[in-house]
C-alpha cells in the first residue's frame, strides 16, 4: 500500500489509471485543471494517451471515440463545461458506451466563482442531455480517499451498465489535500473493496437486445464484427429505425438496467440513527463532512440529530428516507436542489427543511442551531434569506 | 453497383431511401470504387456517417463496421477512435456541407490541424435538405429556397473568392481535393490517394439535391436538367456568375507531416524508454 499526501485531484487520477484508464481527453477548467495535468504526466507511463481537447463537447466525444475503439477513457471539468458535455453525453447515453465523467463543481450559475465550492448540478447531474428515456448513474465522493475509490467504481459500473458515469464532486474535494492510501497489489485492491471490470467486446449480431440485463458487453468498432452504433433509435442489431416500437424497447433498455440493478451501486451512509433521531440531516459531498461533525456536536449538546449522507445520488436512493422524521437538507447552493428529491420521497407527514450556502461551507455551530431550532418545533426562518421552511 | 453492393455493402440499406434523381449513390459509389481498386475489404475500414441526407443515407450501409456521430462531430469521435484502432484500420467519413463546413466545422479544423488519419467525404448538396431545403454554408448565391425566399445572401463559404479548402488547408490538412458527382474516374483516382494518404484528407464532392435544392433553384426535379447546370459550372473557361466549381486535387504544401496517432505513440514510447533507461 501507498501511502501518499495529496489532492482529490491526483487522487481521480490514480483511480483512474487503477481501474485501466488509457485515454483522458480534456478542456482546462478551474477547479479540475489538475486532473488534465496529473493525466498528462501519469497517462504516457501507462501505455496511455492524453489529449488536450479544443473544448469540452470535443473532448466527452474524443472519449467516447477512444472507447469505441475499445480503450477506458475519461474527461473531467466543472459547471460550465460539463453542460457543454450535453450533446456527447446524450450520445454516450444512447449508443450505451461506457465512459466516466467528472464534475467538480464550483459556484454557478454560469463561470460564477472559479475557486470555490457548489453544488449547483444535482439536477443536471440527472438530465446531462435531452430526451429523456434514460436513467443516469451519478456518484458524490466527499474526500481525498473516496475521489480515488469512486473514481475506480464509476469505470466498474460504466463496464458493466455501458454507460456514462458522472462523478460529482465539487472543489473542496478536488483541490483540498488530505491522505490518501493506493492499493499496489491484487490483494490491496480486493481488501480496499475496489472493482475492477475489464472491457468486453460484443461480438454481435445483436448489439442492443431489449432486456434489462446489465453485463451485456458494449460495441467496439475496429473487430470486424459488424457492429453499428448511432445517435439514432437502434434495433437490435444496430440499424436506426423510426420505428416507435424500436424505441420502446430502447428507452425501456435504458431506464431498466439501471432501475433494476440498484442493489450493485454504492450505498449511503447512515449517521447516529439507531435510536430513532428528532432531527435527520441530509447531504453529499464536502458539506456531509461538517454535517458529520454537527452531528457529533450536537449529541454532545443532548440533541437526538443524526445524518444520512448520499453517496450514489442518482437514482436517487428513495429507501434511505423512510423514517417519518424532521430532514434539513444541507446544501451548496441557495435555490435548494437535493432538498426537492428528498421531499418527494420521504413519507408523508415527514417535514423537510432547506439549509444553503455556497462558495463556502456552513459552520458546525451553524447546522447545530438549526437542529435544535427543529427539536424546538420553531419554524427555520431566520435574519438571513438563505434560511427557510421548505 | 450491384458488384460492389454485393462486396461490401448491407442488402437491407440497398437500395437505398435517397429521393429519386438525388446525386448522392453516386457519390457513395465512387468511394466504394476507390475502395475496391485499392484493394481494401469490409475489415479494413471503418466508416462513420454525420447527420442530414449524406450521413442518414450512408449510415450502416457499409457491411463492416460503422457508427454514426452527432451533427457535427463525427471528426472529435474519429480523433478519439484514432487512438484505439491500429495504424492499418482506415476511418472514413460520409458528411454533408452542414456537417463539415456549418456546425462541425471547428472540429473539422482541428482534426486538420492535429492530422488525424481520417479521410473525410463531405457530400455537398448545397444546404440542408433533409430537413427540407435551407441554405447553407455552399449554397449559391441569390438562391431561393426555404429559408431564403427573397434570395440567399448571408455570406458562406463559396463567395467573393472565398473557398472553404483554403481555410481547411490552412488548418494544416494534408490532402485535399474537390469533385462533382457527375465526373467520373477523376474523381474516384483523388479518393484513392485521399484513403491512401496517411493523414487528414478531405475529398469535397458536389451532388444535386432536385427535390428540395434544384426543384426550387431552378425549378425543376429533373436530375438531367440539375447535372447539366453543375457540368456547366465545373471547370468553365470564363467564370460563371453565382458559382464556379473548380475539381480537381487541390495543392497543399503540408503534406508530410508526422500523423497524430503516431505523434501520440512516440510520447508515450519516449516517456517508457526514459523509464526502463532510469530503472537501468
Amino acid at each position: 500500500m501507498k501511502r501518499l499526501f495529496d489532492t482529490g485531484n491526483a487522487a481521480i487520477t490514480e483511480g483512474a489509471i487503477l481501474a485501466g484508464c488509457k485515454v483522458f481527453a480534456g478542456y482546462p477548467i478551474t477547479p479540475a485543471t489538475e486532473i488534465a495535468e496529473n493525466m498528462s504526466r501519469r497517462l504516457p507511463h501507462e501505455n496511455g494517451f492524453y489529449v488536450q481537447a479544443e473544448d469540452e463537447l470535443a473532448a466527452l466525444h474524443i472519449c467516447i471515440g477512444a472507447s469505441l475503439g475499445g480503450l477506458k477513457a475519461m474527461t473531467a471539468t466543472s459547471g460550465p463545461g460539463y453542460i457543454l458535455y450535453a450533446d456527447p453525453y446524450g450520445w454516450a447515453l444512447g449508443s450505451e458506451i461506457p465512459v466516466v465523467v467528472l464534475n467538480a463543481q464550483r459556484v454557478g450559475p454560469v463561470s460564477g466563482i472559479t475557486g470555490a465550492p457548489g453544488q449547483g448540478e444535482f439536477y443536471l447531474s440527472r438530465y446531462p442531455t435531452h430526451g429523456g428515456n434514460f436513467e443516469s448513474i451519478v456518484l458524490a465522493p466527499n474526500s481525498v480517499q473516496e475521489a480515488f475509490s469512486l473514481t475506480v467504481e464509476a469505470f466498474y459500473l460504466a463496464e458493466r451498465f455501458r454507460m456514462p458515469i458522472t462523478i460529482l464532486a465539487d472543489q473542496i474535494v478536488t483541490d483540498g489535500w488530505e491522505s490518501l492510501l493506493v492499493p499496489e497489489t491484487e490483494d490491496e485492491i480486493k481488501q480496499m473493496g475496489l472493482r475492477i471490470a475489464t472491457r468486453k467486446i460484443n461480438q454481435g449480431p445483436e448489439f442492443y437486445p431489449a432486456t434489462d440485463e446489465i453485463d451485456v458487453p458494449p460495441v467496439v468498432l475496429g473487430h470486424n464484427t459488424g457492429a453499428a452504433c448511432s445517435d439514432w433509435t437502434p434495433t437490435s442489431d444496430g440499424y436506426d429505425t423510426e420505428e416507435v416500437i424500436w424505441q420502446h424497447k430502447h428507452a425501456y433498455r435504458l431506464i431498466y438496467k439501471v432501475r433494476n440493478h440498484q442493489d450493485i451501486l454504492p450505498h449511503y451512509e447512515e449517521i447516529a440513527l439507531d435510536d430513532n433521531p428528532d432531527v435527520i440531516l441530509v447531504a453529499y459531498g464536502s458539506p456531509s463532512r461538517v454535517v458529520k461533525s454537527a452531528v457529533r456536536a450536537a449529541r454532545e449538546q443532548g440533541l437526538k440529530v443524526g445524518a444520512i449522507r448520499l453517496i450514489t445520488l442518482w437514482p436517487f436512493p428513495d429507501k434511505a428516507f423512510e423514517r417519518s422524521v424532521k430532514y434539513l437538507s444541507v446544501e451548496l447552493n441557495f435555490d435548494g436542489q437535493l432538498v426537492r428529491e428528498v421531499q418527494r420521497a420521504m413519507p408523508k407527514g415527514s417535514e423537510v427543511h432547506f439549509l444553503g450556502r455556497c462558495g463556502e461551507l456552513p459552520k458546525v455551530t451553524e447546522l447545530v442551531e438549526a437542529a435544535r431550532t427543529l427539536i424546538n418545533n420553531q419554524p427555520l426562518e431566520s435574519i438571513q434569506w438563505q434560511r427557510e421552511a421548505w | 453497383m450491384d458488384y460492389l453492393a454485393r462486396k461490401y455493402l448491407r442488402g437491407r440499406k440497398i437500395p437505398s431511401s435517397a429521393c429519386s434523381g438525388c446525386g448522392l449513390g453516386q457519390v457513395h459509389k465512387k468511394v466504394l470504387m476507390a475502395i475496391d481498386q485499392i484493394g481494401l475489404t469490409t475489415g479494413d475500414v471503418v466508416w462513420g456517417t454525420g447527420i442530414g441526407c449524406s450521413g442518414r443515407q450512408t449510415f450502416n450501409t457499409w457491411n463492416g463496421d460503422n457508427f454514426a456521430g452527432t451533427h457535427g462531430r463525427v471528426y472529435a469521435i474519429a480523433t478519439g477512435l484514432r487512438l484505439a484502432l491500429p495504424p492499418s484500420k482506415k476511418i472514413i467519413l460520409t458528411v454533408g456541407d452542414g456537417d463539415a463546413f456549418g456546425i462541425g466545422l471547428l472540429h473539422l479544423l482541428h482534426a486538420a490541424r492535429r492530422n488525424v488519419d481520417m479521410t473525410v467525404i463531405v457530400a455537398d448538396n448545397f444546404g440542408f435538405q433533409s430537413t427540407g431545403g435551407q441554405y447553407g454554408l455552399t449554397t449559391p448565391d441569390g438562391s431561393v429556397t426555404d429559408s431564403s425566399p427573397y434570395g440567399m445572401r448571408d455570406p458562406n463559404w463559396v463567395q467573393d473568392g472565398r473557398d472553404i479548402l483554403d481555410i481547411v488547408k490552412g488548418a494544416g490538412a494534408g490532402f485535399l481535393a474537390r469533385h462533382t458527382s457527375i465526373e467520373g474516374q477523376n474523381a474516384v483516382e483523388s479518393i484513392k490517394q485521399a484513403i491512401r494518404f496517411k493523414g487528414f484528407s478531405l475529398v469535397h464532392i458536389i451532388y444535386p439535391c432536385v427535390t428540395n435544392y434544384f426543384s426550387k433553384a431552378l425549378g425543376t426535379r429533373d436530375p438531367e436538367v440539375a447535372c447539366r447546370w453543375l457540368t456547366e459550372r465545373t471547370n468553365p473557361k470564363t467564370e460563371i456568375e453565382g458559382l464556379t466549381i473548380k475539381t480537381g486535387i487541390y495543392p497543399v504544401t503540408d503534406g508530410n507531416r508526422l500523423e497524430f496517432s503516431e505523434q501520440m505513440q512516440q510520447i508515450t514510447q519516449a516517456v517508457q524508454r526514459e523509464k526502463s533507461n532510469g530503472a537501468n
